[in-house]
């Protein structure tokens, strides 16, 4: 196995675009594990920690770009107001070792529906940067999830960065494992509102051949959410906003839990982050004015 | 005791002696040794079929890999003897699999090669290029078949006590005409050993002699096997074993690693390394055997116990028997006239089940204990005074006295330290401040006091210091330190000069590390050779009050003694058991069925405690073990070829920190005079008795649902709600 650690930026964009087949590795807490169960036996790995970029973030324009190497520990910990729903699902990634090695990135390089990052990334309408030495290009978050495992990126990318939007409202996220900690996503969920646009952005994770939104469900609360005054959701919006965003799942039986039961924490999931979020938007609109 | 400064060493709460050791990575695991020049490291091939012959393996690419040494197969392995072995922790029925003998295949995961050669890498990388083909047959895959053809033990099992058919009077007649009835079937998972060290060997042959360093509870039976296995006499096998990464009953037998190691060595010439995978500690060692138990209760209203008949079966390999005793505390946990019990085992295409911590018990009083918080919820009855109505002091099932039994006094202690009282009867009536459902359960536990014979040395030095030494394990319970406070005691040194050394062949022999028997049996040994040490050493300078510190000294060179104690008959004039009661409680989201676990709360009666600090770790750890247990282990087998499916620490999950809640753990005095010399009935396993039991009936209390298949799972707790 060839072994490519370029320095900066440049050359690994020049090293993947002459070794398309090579599998990049930032914190390498999904390309180990797949070395290690021997599921994988590629021609070359190219490491990507030595180039100074992934591990920056900076504002770009009203978006925060966040390099794809940057580690969950450092969202948690340094970006939870420009990134809400972003640190929140970073927090529950794993456990502290692999957050200070994994990576959003990575998140989205493997692109397993289960992966934490994903539905705040949808949910709050991120970017997805990608560059090889044909250029950059933005693709939104929306569109970068193809199929099981499929996604936008070429094989001569990388996954440069993502550019998440400005928080415009409250952004919630939660997820349901077996145990507390160090698990893998039965069900996972993303909301933010977005006060400005009076739009909702939703995002599933682990319920799904890809990350999926419920955009009736987006629709619905956008229509039915007080945007004036964020009166608590009444029962019935919330059950029903439950039940689109369960019928936009298309969840599956697995060792991690049944089709049925992931539906239905899903929609139990969607109903609180609503309340959550709610109570979060009258506490905002409260401390504005 | 004798009566000097370190009078009072036992009991107290020391911290273990070889803890510096362990965090400053001074503890050398089986591993890690360092055999000298020329050690290869071996990867072991796998079958992958439950059931056949080998059809034909091509081994050439391997051979003819970079750094490859030897490729072993059925094919140029040495034939080797494998006189009969049968030790106290083997089945005694059938016989172990003969590694890379012949062409058989008799379970998923059975190694059919190994790669050795100078890196582990390399060997790993030519185990992948062995290629085999299989001539499968025909197998018993899924445990509902095999059950279907379940048989009892055998006779050579009731030779040691365990029958399949056991009780007393006439549980049908009495269970017909109890007023009170309930009856109940109870799952239960297989569950893997996971220690965090897995299993491993470094084998080396010097001039016809055999030295293995390896992980193990029990190093003489290592050299016993390996003995029979070569046709050496013992006395050329040497087995050192000082430090233990967590075992829990999977270190009780050898594995394939040892004789793969050791065959492979005397091939090639070299010292060779062979350890386990994680996921070959899924198909190599032994595992708690997958069980159904079906449990009917009779009771007056009053909730006085009229018949218990308890119904078990669990699987086993093709060949060989693993039966445990599963039922035997539903015979005298409670006083009942009319008991009945049937036990069975069903031979499955696996590989044989073994010992896993609280063997047999944790099982049986799981569906015991599940099933008296039935009966106490049919009889409207508080479910710990259900327990106390049916105490009893005399063990029914044989009709002799316990040697002591505080099981009133456990439910007590803990009882008030838990909050017992606060609890409201009614399923689904308690909720914490946020919003989850409360519930509160709770269970007894058992465990017999059981003694072996042993010996120790106690070697008393010109400088005042001593060495001790027997060749036990210390795989986690701190037999190191309570070993060591023992002898201190007993000598009159001071604890920091009394060394306590295990593990080694050459060492006087230990029994077994397991059944909680460790402090019972070789404790008294050490004492015994510590008192006789001491009285040899003041009787050469005639004086029995002398500083034996000083006495050493002027004797100017070393005093020795070795002595091997046995049990009497105490075992047989009264039922020697620890007893406890656990306290769980459960915290239930209402919509998720997520089950959490705050809190876990049980008191013991294991007669003398030598150690609080190490005894309260055993307890909790053991707790933490039965939280897995209830609510997220379990071995998925695939039932169409019997593989097991979550082979890894990222499938099969146990608890993490973050589950764990509060523990707390505590002991009661009690002091009993009959089990053995120092008093102690054994503590290393109760601690995972009738956890999971307690949770399952705070999740009934929280919820007003019975799970009775394990783990508790969101679906099982959501149960029929799931649209
Ligand atoms: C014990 C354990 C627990 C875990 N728990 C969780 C969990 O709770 N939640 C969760 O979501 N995940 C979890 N994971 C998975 C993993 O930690 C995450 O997916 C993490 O985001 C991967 O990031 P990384 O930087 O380590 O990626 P790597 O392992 O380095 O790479 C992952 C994938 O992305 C590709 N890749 C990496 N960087 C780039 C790039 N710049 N451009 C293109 N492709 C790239 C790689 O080729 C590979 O395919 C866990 C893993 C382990 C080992």
């Amino acid at each position: 196995m060839e072994f490519l650690s370029p320095a900066t930026w440049e050359e690994a964009l020049a090293a993947k675009s002459a070794r398309p087949d090579a599998v990049p590795i930032m914190g390498g807490t999904d390309v180990m594990v797949e070395l290690n169960f021997d599921r994988r036996r590629p021609a070359a790995l190219l490491d990507l920690t030595r180039v100074p970029e992934l591990r920056e973030w900076a504002p770009d324009g009203d978006r925060l770009r966040l390099g794809a190497g940057v580690p969950y520990a450092v969202i948690v910990d340094r970006l939870a107001d420009r990134a809400p729903a972003l640190a929140l699902a970073s927090r529950a990634v794993a456990s502290p070792q692999i957050r200070n090695r994994g990576s959003v990135g990575g998140n989205l390089g493997g692109a397993s529906p289960a992966g934490d990052a994903h539905p705040p990334l949808l949910a709050t309408d991120a970017v997805v940067e990608l560059a090889s030495v044909r250029g950059v290009r933005r693709v939104p978050a929306r569109e970068f999830y193809l199929g099981p495992r499929r996604t936008a990126r070429s094989d001569d990318e990388l996954i440069a960065a993502v550019l998440l939007p400005a928080p415009a409202g409250p952004q919630q996220f939660a997820k349901i494992g077996t145990r507390n900690a160090m698990v893998i996503a039965v069900a996972s969920f993303a909301l933010a509102l977005d006060a400005g646009r009076r739009s909702a952005g939703t995002g599933i994770g682990s319920a799904g051949p890809t990350p999926l939104r419920a955009p009736e469900a987006e629709e619905f609360l956008a229509a039915e959410f007080d945007w004036a005054g964020g009166r608590p959701p009444s029962p019935a919006v919330a059950q029903e906003f439950g039940a689109l965003v369960a019928a936009a799942a298309r969840p599956i039986d697995d060792v991690r839990g049944s089709a049925a039961y992931r539906r239905h924490a899903l929609s139990v999931l969607a109903r609180r982050t609503l309340g959550w979020a709610a109570a979060d938007y009258r506490r905002e609109m409260a401390a504005c004015g | 005791m004798t009566s000097t400064a370190a009078a009072s060493v036992v009991g107290q709460p020391v911290s273990r002696v070889d803890g510096p050791l362990k965090v400053a990575g001074g503890a050398t695991y089986a591993a890690e040794f360092d055999p000298g020049p020329g050690l290869c490291h071996g990867a072991i091939v796998t079958s992958t079929v439950a059931s056949g012959r080998i059809a034909s393996i091509d081994t050439a690419a391997a051979e003819a890999a970079p750094g490859v040494v030897a490729v072993l197969t059925h094919r140029n392995a040495p034939v080797l003897p494998y006189h009969e072995h049968k030790g106290l922790t083997d089945p005694p029925e059938g016989e172990r699999i003969h590694l890379l003998q012949d062409d058989r295949v008799r379970h998923q995961g059975q190694p059919v090669a190994l790669a050795v050669a100078e890196t582990l890498e390399e060997a790993v990388y030519a185990a992948s290029l062995v290629r085999v083909s299989y001539r499968p047959e025909s197998a018993v895959t899924a445990f509902s078949d095999a059950v279907a053809h379940a048989v009892p033990p055998g006779p050579r099992y009731r030779d040691r006590g365990l029958e399949g058919d056991g009780g007393r009077g006439d549980a049908d007649a009495a269970l017909g005409a109890a007023p009170v009835r309930i009856e109940a079937e109870y799952v239960m998972p297989r569950l893997n050993h996971n220690p965090i060290e897995p299993h491993g060997t470094v084998a080396r042959w010097s001039e016809g002699e055999l030295t293995l360093w390896d992980k193990t509870q029990w190093v003489d039976n290592v050299r016993a096997e390996m003995a029979a296995v070569f046709g050496l006499p013992p006395d050329r096998v040497r087995v050192v074993s000082p430090f233990v990464g967590g075992a829990f009953g999977s270190g009780l037998r050898p594995w394939a690693n040892v004789t793969l190691a050791a065959m492979a060595s005397r091939h090639v010439d070299r010292p060779v390394k062979v350890v386990l995978t994680r996921r070959q500690m899924f198909g190599i060692t032994g595992y708690r055997p997958r069980s159904t138990h079906r449990v009917a209760l009779g009771a007056d209203r009053d909730g006085q116990l009229l018949a218990i008949r308890h119904e078990g079966v669990s699987e086993t390999s093709t060949y060989e028997t693993y039966a445990e005793e599963q039922l035997g505390s539903s015979e005298y946990l409670y006083a009942c006239r009319d008991v009945a019990t049937r036990y069975r085992v069903a031979p499955r295409n696996v590989q044989t089940p073994n010992d896993m911590r609280g063997p047999g018990k944790v099982t049986g009083v799981h569906a015991l204990e599940c099933a008296m918080d039935e009966l106490a919820a049919a009889l409207d009855m508080d479910p710990v005074e259900l327990r106390l109505r049916n105490d009893t002091i005399v063990d029914q099932s044989t009709g002799v006295p316990f040697s002591s039994r505080s099981l009133r006094e456990c439910y007590q202690a803990a009882g008030e330290r838990f909050g017992w009282s606060r609890r409201n009867p009614r399923p689904g009536a308690m909720r914490d401040e946020r919003g989850r459902l409360v519930g509160y359960g709770c269970a007894s536990a058992t465990w017999p006091a059981m003694r072996q014979a042993a010996e120790a040395r106690a070697r008393l030095l010109p400088d005042g210091s001593a060495v001790v030494s027997s060749s036990s394990s210390d795989m986690g319970p701190g037999t190191y330190t309570s070993m060591t406070q023992v002898a201190a005691e007993t000598l009159g040194l001071p604890l920091e000069r009394v060394r306590f050394e295990l593990g080694d062949t050459r060492m006087p022999t230990a029994p077994v590390h397991g059944g909680s028997w460790t402090m019972a049996s070789l404790g008294s040994a050490v004492q015994a050779a510590c008192a006789e040490a001491r009285r040899r050493a003041l009787a050469e300078i005639g004086r029995a009050d002398a500083d034996l510190a000083a006495v050493l000294r002027q004797i100017g060179e070393p005093v020795e003694a070795t002595v091997r104690t046995e049990p009497g008959d105490e075992l047989r004039r009264y039922s020697a058991h620890s007893f406890g009661a656990v306290f769980a409680e459960v915290a239930v989201d209402p919509d998720l069925c997520t089950v959490r676990v705050p809190r876990l709360v049980g008191a013991y009666g294991v007669g003398r405690v030598v150690n609080p600090k190490t005894a309260r770790s055993q307890i909790t750890g053991g707790m933490v073990m039965g939280m897995g247990m209830a609510l997220t282990e379990r071995t998925e087998v695939d039932p169409r070829d019997a593989r097991p499916v979550n082979s890894s620490l990222a499938d099969y999950l146990v608890p993490v920190n973050a589950d764990v809640g509060e523990l707390d753990a505590v002991f009661v005095d009690e002091e009993d005079p009959h089990v053995n010399p120092l008093g102690v009935k054994g503590l290393g396993e109760i601690g995972t008795v009738g956890v999971a039991a307690a949770i399952c009936n705070a999740v009934y209390h929280a919820t007003g649902r019975r799970v009775r298949e394990l783990p508790v799972t969101v679906e099982r707790v959501l149960g029929a709600a799931v649209r």
